[in-house]
C-alpha cells in the first residue's frame, strides 16, 4: 500500500528557534496514526505545515504521490486534509447544517441562494451515516462537547477528506464519549481515511492507534508499531529518560479532619453530597464530566451559591459568600480552565503568583511592598522548580506544566491548608505531570489535604490515597485506591452499579 | 535581546519620542529659523517655546490631564466611560450655582465649596455609573452613554439653559489664580490650576501603581474571574473605579468652570473623545489589563501640544479635529499590533 500522505525531510526555522530539524513521517490510509511528544516536542508545528498554516524551510510534502505546497489551511482542506483543533471551530449561533457546510453551502440552480433544503438532507445523511443522534436542524450552542465533536467529524466525511488530523481530540470528553469518538475513528479508517491522532493519554493511544511516531525537541525520535512496544518504552523515548515511578507514590499518614461537607445541594448540579477529607491525604473525585465535580469543589470553595448543606472546616461550620471567605479560611483552589480561570496571562510571574495574598501581607497603608513580593516569588518559583527566565516574565510564555506550577505557588503562598485541584494535570506533558504529582506529595507529607478532581483514571488511581465517585449529581460510591480498578470506577461512574441494584 | 537594544528602547517610549518630535516640529514652525538661517535662532525666535506659550500649555493640559488620569482606571478594566464631558459640564453648572448663593466669603472656604461640589456631583455620577454596571449588569458602553445624555439634560435643567456667572472673585482662585507674581508679569507665573492638577495626578498615580487597590484593578481588568477567585471583591473594585473616574470628571469641570468664572451648560462636550485619545495613546489598553496615569500624561501633553502648536501656525481648528481623530486610530492600531505580537 502506498503513503497518503508523507512528511519528507521536513525543517521548520522559525526566527531565533530551530522548531523541526529532519523530520520524515508516512501516513497510511486505513491507519490511525499517533503523533507523540511533550508540548514544545514540534507535534503542532509538524501538523501546521502539514495542513497549510506554514510552509517547510527545507523538505517535501507528498501527498497521493506528488509532492504538494499548500499556501493556505483552505487550499488544504480542498485537497482533502483536515484539521479537527482541540478548540473546536464551531459557531455556536449556527445550526448543524450549516456548520457542517459553511464556506461550501451547496447553491441553488442560479447558483446565488443556499439550498437550504438540500443542505440539511446531505447533512442529515452524514449524521445518520455516523449513526448519531444529532439532528441537522439542531444549534450548534445546544449541543455538548462529544456531540459538537460529531459534528466535526460529519464535516470531515462531508468534505470527503482523505487525510483528518485530530489535535487531543478526548481532553474534554468523559470515559463513555470517548467510546463513541473511537467508534467514529474507526468508521473513518474503514473508509480508508489517514487519522493523525494527537494526545497525552497513553491509555488511549494503545486502545486506537496502529502506529506512532515520536518527536523530542523538534527531532524525529522513532516510529513503531504500538503492538510491539511497552507504554514504559514510549514514555522513555518521548521524555529521554528512563521514567521510574510516574506517580511516584508515597505512604502518607492520615492526620484529623480538615473539611466535612454534609447533604450539599446545589439545585440541578447536584444533591445530598456528604464527604470528608483529612490532612495527610489526597482526596480523588472521579466520575464522567458534567457529573457535577467541579460544581461542588465552586460551592465549597464559595464561587457558586449552595441550595442548601453544611460545610464544615476544621470541625467549625462555615458560610462562604464569596472565594474570598474561602481563602480567608485558608482554602485555595486550582480551576480546571488555567487560561480563563486561572492566570492573568498579561501579567508577569509575580503579578499572578502574589495575587491572593496582596491583602494580608501589605497591611501598611495599604501600600504594595515590592520587596516582599520579589523575595516571595523568586522562593517559590525556586522551590516547584519553575522553569522561566524570571519573575518578570510574563506567564503566557510559559509552558502549561509550568503555568500549573505558577497557579500552585499561588495558594501555597497564600499558605492554604486545603487544596482544591480540578483537573490539574490537563494538558501537561509528561514530565511535568509527574513533577506536580511530586509537589501534591510533598504538599500532603507537611499536612496539607488534597482534593483532586480528574478525569484521567489512570491518574486518580495512581496518586488518590481515596477515591470518591460522581454520577449525575451524586455521590456513588467512596473507594481506597488499594486495588481499585478502572472497571470499578466507571462502573459507579457511569451510574450502572445503581441500576442494577434498582434491577435486582 | 541586546541586538535589539535600540529598537526595544525606541518601541517602548515611542510615545515620548513622538512628543519631542512634535514639540520640535512645531518649535521650528513657529520661529524664525529660516528666515534668519540660524539654527541659534530657535529657542529665542520661536513662540511655541517661549516661557509664556510653556506655562499656557500646562493650563491647557490640566483638564485634559484630569479626564484622562480618571478614564485610566475604567478603561484599564476594560471598560469605557463616555460621560466624563458632561459629568464635568453638570460638576460646573453645580459648582456656580452653589457659589452664586454664597457670595461673601474668603478664599480658603470658596476653595472648600467647590471642591465639596465636585465630590458631591462626582460620587452621585460616579455610583449610578458603578450601580448600573456592577448591579444591573449593562454594558459600560450603554450606561456612560445614558449618564452622558442625563448629566447633560441636568445641566440645562439647572442653569435654565443659561450661563451661569456673576460669582464672586474668590472662586476663581483654584482655576484662574496664579503665584509669583513679579514686576515682569504682575498676574503671576504658576497657574494654581497647573499646581492643583500636579498633585491630583499624583495621589491618582500612586493609587493605582503602588497600592493594593490599584493592583486589584490591573487584576480585575485583566482577567475578571480570575480575581474574584482569587478573593478579590471585582464588583466594589469597578464600582470604586467608576467613582473614581467621575470625581476626576467632576474636578475638571469645577476647575474649567472656576477658570472661566462661569457655569456654562454646553461645556466640556466632545471631552470625553480626548481623553480616551490621550489615555490609549499614552499606551492603555482597551481591552483592559494594562496602562498607567503616569504615561497617559504623555498622551495629553500630545494632544495638548498638536491643538497648541497648529493655533500658533494659524491652521484652521477643523482640521485641529481631523488629525486628532487620526491620531487615535493611530495609537489604537499600534495598540492592537502590540497585543497580537503577544499572543
Amino acid at each position: 500500500m502506498k503513503p497518503c500522505i508523507q512528511a519528507v525531510h521536513i525543517y521548520k526555522h522559525f526566527p531565533g528557534v530551530q522548531a523541526l530539524t529532519d523530520i520524515s513521517a508516512d501516513f497510511y490510509p486505513g491507519e490511525v496514526h499517533a503523533l507523540l511528544g511533550e508540548n514544545g516536542a514540534g507535534k503542532s508545528t509538524l501538523i501546521k505545515i502539514l495542513s497549510g498554516v506554514y510552509t517547510p524551510t527545507e523538505g517535501q510534502i507528498i501527498y497521493n504521490g506528488e509532492q504538494v505546497s499548500f499556501d493556505n489551511p483552505g487550499q488544504a482542506l480542498d485537497a482533502g486534509i483536515a484539521v479537527i483543533h482541540q478548540e473546536l471551530s464551531i459557531a455556536n449561533d449556527l445550526t448543524v447544517a450549516q456548520n457542517i457546510f459553511l464556506g461550501m453551502e451547496p447553491r441553488k440552480k442560479n447558483g446565488y441562494f443556499v439550498d437550504t433544503r438540500r443542505m440539511n438532507e446531505l447533512a442529515q445523511e452524514a449524521l445518520d451515516f455516523m449513526n448519531v443522534a444529532i439532528r441537522a436542524t439542531d444549534v450548534a450552542r445546544d449541543l455538548t462537547a462529544a456531540q459538537q465533536q460529531m459534528v466535526e467529524i460529519a464535516k470531515v466525511i462531508v468534505h470527503n477528506a482523505k487525510v483528518v488530523v485530530m489535535d487531543e481530540p478526548t481532553s474534554s470528553l468523559s470515559e463513555h464519549e470517548i467510546n463513541a469518538l473511537f467508534t467514529q475513528i474507526n468508521m473513518l479508517k474503514e473508509k480508508n481515511v489517514a487519522v493523525i491522532y494527537i494526545s497525552h493519554r497513553m491509555k488511549e493511544i494503545f486502545q486506537i492507534c496502529d502506529r506512532a511516531t515520536i518527536l523530542r525537541d523538534g527531532c524525529f525520535v522513532r516510529t513503531c508499531l504500538l503492538s510491539e512496544i511497552t507504554e514504559r518504552e514510549l514514555v522513555t523515548s518521548m521524555v529521554g529518560r528512563e521514567m521510574k515511578d510516574y506517580y511516584n507514590r508515597q505512604k502518607h499518614t492520615r492526620g484529623k479532619e480538615t473539611l466535612r461537607v454534609e447533604n450539599l445541594c446545589g439545585g440541578r448540579w447536584f444533591q445530598n453530597i456528604s464527604f470528608s477529607a483529612y490532612s495527610g491525604e489526597i482526596l480523588g473525585v472521579a466520575g464522567l464530566i458534567g457529573a457535577g465535580r467541579t460544581e461542588v469543589m465552586e460551592t465549597i470553595f464559595g464561587a457558586r451559591k449552595r441550595e442548601s448543606g453544611k460545610v464544615f472546616v476544621n470541625g467549625e461550620e462555615v458560610n462562604f459568600e464569596s472565594p474570598k471567605d474561602a481563602i480567608a479560611a485558608r482554602i485555595g483552589m486550582v480551576t480546571e480552565d488555567r487560561r480563563r480561570t486561572g492566570l492573568m496571562l498579561q501579567s508577569t510571574v509575580r503579578e499572578n503568583v502574589v495575587l491572593p495574598s496582596l491583602t494580608e501581607n501589605h497591611k501598611k497603608f495599604n501600600f504594595l511592598n515590592f520587596k516582599w513580593e520579589k523575595e516571595t516569588a523568586k522562593e517559590y518559583v525556586d522551590k516547584l522548580g519553575v522553569k522561566t527566565p524570571s519573575i518578570e516574565t510574563l506567564i503566557a510564555n510559559l509552558s502549561g506544566g509550568n503555568q500549573q506550577k505558577v497557579i500552585l505557588a499561588k495558594w501555597l503562598i497564600a499558605s492554604s491548608d486545603i487544596l482544591i485541584l480540578d483537573e490539574p494535570t490537563r494538558g501537561i506533558d509528561v514530565n511535568a505531570k509527574s513533577e506536580f504529582y511530586a509537589l501534591m506529595n510533598d504538599y500532603v507529607a507537611q499536612g496539607g489535604t488534597v482534593i483532586m478532581v480528574s478525569s484521567e483514571l489512570p491518574e486518580i488511581i495512581g496518586i488518590s490515597d481515596r477515591i470518591l465517585v460522581m454520577h449525575e449529581g451524586k455521590l456513588t460510591g467512596e473507594l481506597p485506591y488499594e486495588g481499585a480498578t478502572e472497571e470499578e470506577i466507571i462502573t459507579l461512574a457511569s451510574g450502572s452499579a445503581e441500576n442494577t441494584a434498582k434491577g435486582a | 535581546m541586546q541586538k535589539n537594544g535600540f529598537k526595544h528602547f525606541v518601541k517602548n517610549n515611542i510615545v515620548v519620542i513622538f512628543l519631542i518630535a512634535l514639540c520640535f516640529g512645531f518649535g521650528i514652525g513657529t520661529s524664525k529659523v529660516f528666515k534668519t538661517g540660524n539654527i541659534a535662532d530657535l529657542f529665542s525666535t520661536s513662540t511655541f517655546f517661549s516661557m509664556n506659550n510653556i506655562v499656557n500649555l500646562t493650563t491647557q493640559m490640566a483638564i485634559n490631564a484630569v479626564l484622562s488620569a480618571g478614564l485610566t482606571y475604567v478603561i484599564i478594566l476594560g471598560g469605557i466611560d463616555i460621560s466624563v464631558g458632561s459629568v464635568a459640564a453638570l460638576a460646573g453648572v453645580v459648582s456656580m450655582l452653589i457659589a452664586q448663593r454664597l457670595p461673601n466669603v474668603n478664599t480658603f472656604c470658596a476653595v472648600l465649596i467647590l471642591l465639596g461640589s465636585t465630590f458631591l456631583v462626582g460620587i452621585i455620577c460616579g455610583s449610578f455609573n458603578g450601580l448600573m454596571i456592577t448591579k444591573f449588569n449593562v454594558v459600560p458602553m450603554i450606561a456612560t452613554l445614558a449618564m452622558q445624555t442625563i448629566a447633560r439634560g441636568l445641566c440645562f435643567i439647572f442653569s435654565g439653559g443659561k450661563s451661569v456667572f456673576g460669582v464672586e472673585n474668590v472662586y476663581g482662585f483654584l482655576g484662574g489664580g496664579r503665584l509669583v507674581k513679579t514686576e515682569a508679569k504682575p498676574t503671576g507665573w504658576i497657574p494654581i490650576i497647573t499646581i492643583v492638577v500636579i498633585i491630583t495626578i499624583f495621589i491618582v498615580h500612586t493609587l493605582l501603581s503602588k497600592t493594593v487597590f490599584g493592583r486589584h484593578v490591573y487584576a480585575t481588568g485583566s482577567n475578571r474571574s480570575v480575581a474574584h477567585l482569587s478573593g478579590i471583591n471585582t464588583k466594589r473594585v469597578i464600582f470604586a473605579c467608576h467613582i473614581i473616574c467621575s470625581v476626576m470628571a467632576a474636578l475638571a469641570g469645577v476647575l474649567n468652570a472656576s477658570k472661566l468664572q462661569n457655569g456654562q451648560p454646553a461645556a466640556c462636550d466632545g471631552y470625553e473623545m480626548y481623553a480616551i485619545a490621550a489615555t490609549v495613546l499614552g499606551g492603555t489598553s482597551l481591552s483592559g489589563g494594562r496602562g498607567s496615569v503616569g504615561r497617559a500624561m504623555f498622551g495629553v501633553a500630545i494632544i495638548a501640544v498638536i491643538n497648541n502648536g497648529m493655533n500658533l501656525m494659524h491652521i484652521n481648528s477643523y482640521w485641529q479635529k481631523v488629525v486628532i481623530g487620526s491620531i487615535i486610530l493611530l495609537a489604537v492600531i499600534l495598540d492592537m499590533a502590540q497585543n497580537k505580537k503577544k499572543d
